[in-house]
């Protein structure tokens, strides 16, 4: 399996949100609290000493997802040909019925839901009709600072080292997040 | 699953762009199907060209087809400002704005007749109010405002100091500096330029450093900073004198530089030695004002002095002040005293950072004509005398003082009716609940809106208007490209929307206009075209252009501003009076009674922390640009407004002792009025200061609370001595949950 993932340059980061509006708009989501891409913030220090971070949030699709294992019903699956980690909506029995067990699984609460009672559940498919064209990520596309990569994880570990950790994430060894970051270091 | 527009043979791509009041213009390509906008990509150039939109444009369609977009002509039905609605037919609409025209006109005269145009659509050919100004000119003149309320206090400095308002760089050039101030720009928010943050971080990982002069620990220092210098609001130009003071007893001018190009240093040291006024401008001195460690001050100083070359770059923000004037001219002092000015990699400081190739303020557009009202008198433009440009036109920051005083209050006339169109200046302009007031006064006010905007709900008639999507427009970025745009017609109009210019036309006919020319909007767009210098030199071919939506000029060097100047100065004067630089301007000393000075100086205002109101209003309010729309622009876009509550930072040392914790509510208030907030506590910002984003829509509650928190409920409706809109410059107090 040529297995596919990001890279996040937490170093250029400014928080804006292009992506996470970019990723809406693509994937058809309405305002609310389903975002398949969020930003996280970490601020540390006092003032004039502050560290600011940020942290892009999609679904990192993982080499063993512990949402896949959670699901009842099988509706999440890792695809053979890229490890995408997709989710079948017809299947999911929506939120109500399973009380969220793949958001409760996952360390990183990929898996989202809309506010409608029952929601069935949406999270980043790495935006798998565009890859399937030969595009990237429309998050990717959408940077204005060029802070995010996709594509298959060896090539973006050449491209861009190895490092697994940043400020505000936690590398999870037991479910093995398809991601390499150029981490912002908390001291200058 | 939402349909895969990508292989979608309904789907066309339009290549289009928006017209909003930001810092940029970022090619989108509109996927449209049956008449609605599905999705939006971007610039598809090869890298690195790509012009990348912000999160505004990525919500493009939410904004467009927005449930409470206006769609068809409504006249007022309850009281005014209540926000009470009935819809007409276009013909109804027309015929009442034709007859308050007429009835005023002959009533009160001309000037009687307010126009408000603004800066909610630029481009060439709709751009706000060009064609109102054409009809209102044939129909016998009107009353309008003076001022951008913006940049005006950048433009006068730039203006005194050189002669110019293209003072920018192209911003690659950032990548030629080797230290980089950012005094009060965070480029990263107001954008300043497609891609400017991206050559910003490119500078910064190229090895430049770089250093935030900032009452706030904004994004963009917090991604490329490597020291934040906390800084009190109105005291930027103290700190500047204090730099300039530490280099001229230390040596560090580059004193060959001032000799050969400017006029006027002498007069700076003497009052930064303290010759004038017995004050040496030292450190010390300038600690006690700022905020900012002397030690801090004399490092900055020394670095500034010594690395080359090296980019202030200062910005209008805190020249949006009272004396803010002051603070883009120090800052195009020091660069001068540095030898930066000229030189890549440097910069000229004086806040516009505009560029003279391709840029908005060279786009044509429809002539206006003259307006008869304003033939008497001093011309409007090209005095450094703001009061002389007030004689016939209206500071746009007491737009509404003007509608409540009239002729009484100084104005040049008494306001009967408005008109107006692509501002929301109640909301955006100082002291919104004088603004209320104002149009509450008025006999008519009729406005063309895409929303019920805080000032629309004033209105007694309602003119929907089409948006960007719906109008084909020749287009240019604000301040850097340089590229001209092409933003093609994506959507027939919505609903019964008209543009602006059809409701020109259209009232022409009512008002028995019979020269007002009446061409198709894509006859008009030639002629446009065929008549700008600039757009025929670089395109050729008119047809491609449209197609292809953009014309980028290929650049072999970075825009220096001044390089000719300063390499050649024989040839190439500044178009000054003295053809230098002029720190000292005889121009300004001229003015008699000047409210400016003719040197850079620090002097303190009312409503600055020394202020004995400071008793009652402690605190110090600043009300930077928004991320999350365009001043008060895409205010309703939901996906935009999720990203970010609106909420007023506040430092721990300011909220502790008033009980205020992250996330409570407050009440930020002074004479003028009081909102209603979510308080943010953060060590971004520097005790003494909150800070509200401008552009929140006024939302008065019955008791006068306005819940929508807008920054200008709390702001003054005064301008300083050179025209610079003082909206940065405002005491207040914060107190948790209701007000007593
Ligand atoms: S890859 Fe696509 S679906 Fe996933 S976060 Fe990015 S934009 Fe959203
Ligand atoms: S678009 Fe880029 S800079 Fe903006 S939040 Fe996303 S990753 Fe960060
Ligand atoms: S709002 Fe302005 S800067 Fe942002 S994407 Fe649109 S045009 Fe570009």
């Amino acid at each position: 399996m040529n297995q596919f993932g990001f890279y996040f340059d937490q170093t250029r980061c400014t928080g804006c949100s292009a992506c996470r509006v970019a990723c809406k708009d693509w994937n058809d989501i309405p305002a609310g609290p389903e975002n398949w891409m969020r930003i996280t913030y970490t601020e540390k220090g006092k003032c004039p000493d502050v560290f600011v971070s940020y942290l892009a949030s999609p679904c990192w699709h993982c080499d063993n997802p512990m949402c896949a294992a959670a699901c009842p019903v099988d509706a999440i699956h890792k695809r053979e040909e890229d490890g995408i980690v997709v989710v079948d909506r017809d299947r999911c029995l929506g939120n109500s019925a399973c009380d969220e067990k793949c958001r409760k699984a996952c360390p990183y609460h990929a898996p989202q839901f809309g506010p409608e009672p029952g929601a069935k559940m949406g999270k980043c498919n790495l935006c798998l009709d565009r890859i399937q064209a030969g595009k990237k990520p429309i998050c990717v596309d959408a940077c204005p600072v060029r802070a995010i990569d996709a594509g298959p994880l060896d090539s973006l570990e050449k491209q861009y080292g190895r490092a697994r950790t940043a400020a505000g994430f936690t590398y999870a060894k037991r479910v093995r997040p398809a991601v390499v970051f150029k981490p912002k270091p908390t001291s200058p | 699953m939402p349909q895969s527009s990508a292989s979608d043979k309904n789907v066309r791509i339009v290549r289009a762009t928006s017209a909003f009041d930001c810092g940029g213009r970022c090619p989108l390509r509109l996927h449209v199907k049956d008449n609605v906008i599905v999705r939006i990509e971007g610039d598809d150039a090869e890298e690195p060209d790509q012009l990348r939109t912000c999160l505004r444009c990525r919500a493009y369609r939410q904004y467009i087809h927005h449930p409470e977009r206006l769609m068809y002509p409504q006249k007022r039905v309850g009281r005014r400002g209540d926000g009470q609605f009935e819809r007409i037919s276009w013909d109804e609409a027309l015929d009442t704005l034709a007859n308050q025209l007429k009835r005023v006109k002959k009533i009160y005269g001309n000037g009687a007749i307010l126009l408000m145009t603004g800066g909610g659509y630029l481009a060439s050919l709709h751009r706000g109010g060009a064609a109102a100004q054409r009809l209102l000119n044939m129909f016998g003149g009107y009353v309008t405002h003076y001022g951008n309320i913006s940049s005006e206090g950048a433009v006068w400095a730039s203006l005194t100091q050189y002669g110019s308002v293209m003072v920018g760089h192209s911003r690659e050039d950032m990548l030629n500096s080797r230290l980089i101030l950012l005094w009060g720009w965070d480029p990263a928010r107001m954008i300043s330029g497609t891609n400017t943050m991206y050559h910003l971080i490119h500078a910064k990982e190229n090895g430049a450093r770089v250093i935030a002069i900032d009452p706030r620990y904004h994004d963009t220092a917090a991604t490329v900073a490597d020291q934040w210098v906390p800084i009190r609001p109105g005291t930027d130009t103290a700190v500047m004198a204090a730099m300039a003071n530490v280099m001229i007893r230390e040596k560090l001018q580059d004193q060959a530089f001032l000799d050969r190009y400017t006029v006027g240093f002498d007069r700076f040291k003497s009052y930064l030695l303290g010759e004038e006024d017995g004050v040496e401008k030292t450190p010390e001195w300038a600690a006690g004002i700022s905020g900012v460690p002397a030690d801090i001050i004399a490092s900055l100083a020394r670095e500034y002095a010594t690395t080359r070359p090296a980019a202030l770059m200062d910005c209008q923000g805190p020249a949006r002040s009272a004396m803010g004037e002051q603070y883009n001219r120090c800052a195009a002092t020091l660069c001068a005293m540095t030898g930066n000015v000229g030189r890549p990699g440097g910069s000229a400081g004086g806040g516009l950072m505009g560029i003279p190739v391709a840029h908005m303020f060279r786009s044509p557009g429809i002539p206006a004509g003259k307006n008869p009202f304003e033939l008497e008198g001093p011309k409007v433009k090209g005095t450094l005398d703001i009061r002389e440009r007030v004689i016939k036109r209206i500071h746009i920051n007491t737009l509404f003082d003007a509608i409540l005083k009239g002729k009484k209050g100084g104005y040049p006339s008494d306001i009967r009716m408005a008109w107006s169109m692509c501002n929301n200046y109640l909301n955006q302009t100082g002291n919104s609940n004088k603004a209320a007031k104002a149009l509450q006064s008025l006999e008519f006010f009729a406005t063309q809106e895409l929303f019920m905007t805080p000032q629309a709900r004033y209105a007694d008639i309602l003119l929907p208007v089409t948006s960007t999507a719906e109008r084909s427009d020749l287009m240019r970025p604000w301040p850097s490209g340089p590229y001209f745009m092409f933003s093609n017609r994506a959507l027939e109009p919505l609903g019964e929307c008209k543009d602006d210019l059809e409701i020109a036309t259209e009232l022409a006919a009512k008002l028995d206009i019979k020269d007002f020319e009446t061409h198709s909007e894509e006859a008009w767009l030639r002629r446009l075209y065929e008549r700008s210098t600039d757009l025929k030199h670089h395109i050729r071919d008119f047809d491609r252009f449209r197609q292809e939506g953009i014309h980028r000029i290929e650049l072999e060097t970075p825009v220096v501003a001044f390089r000719k100047q300063i390499e050649d100065p024989e040839n190439h004067p500044f178009d000054t009076p003295s053809g230098k630089i002029e720190i000292y301007s005889q121009r300004v000393a001229d003015i008699v009674d000047g409210l400016c000075p003719p040197i850079p100086k620090y002097l303190p205002t009312s409503e600055d922390r020394n202020d004995p109101l400071s008793r009652k209003y402690p605190l110090q309010l600043i009300t930077p640009h928004p991320r999350n729309r365009v001043h008060s622009e895409m205010y309703k876009v939901e996906w935009l407004r999720e990203t970010e509550p609106h909420r007023v930072w506040i430092n721990p040392v300011d909220a502790t002792p008033r009980g205020i914790e992250d996330g409570d509510e407050v009440h930020v208030f002074n004479d003028r009025g009081t909102i209603a907030i979510i308080a943010w506590v953060t060590e971004r910002i520097i005790p003494g200061v909150v800070s509200v984003t401008e552009g929140a829509w006024y939302a008065p509650d019955a008791n006068g609370i306005d819940r929508g928190g807008c920054a200008n409920t709390l702001t003054r409706d005064a301008y300083s001595g050179g025209g610079a809109a003082v909206l940065n410059t405002s005491l207040v107090e914060v107190m948790k949950g209701k007000r007593s």
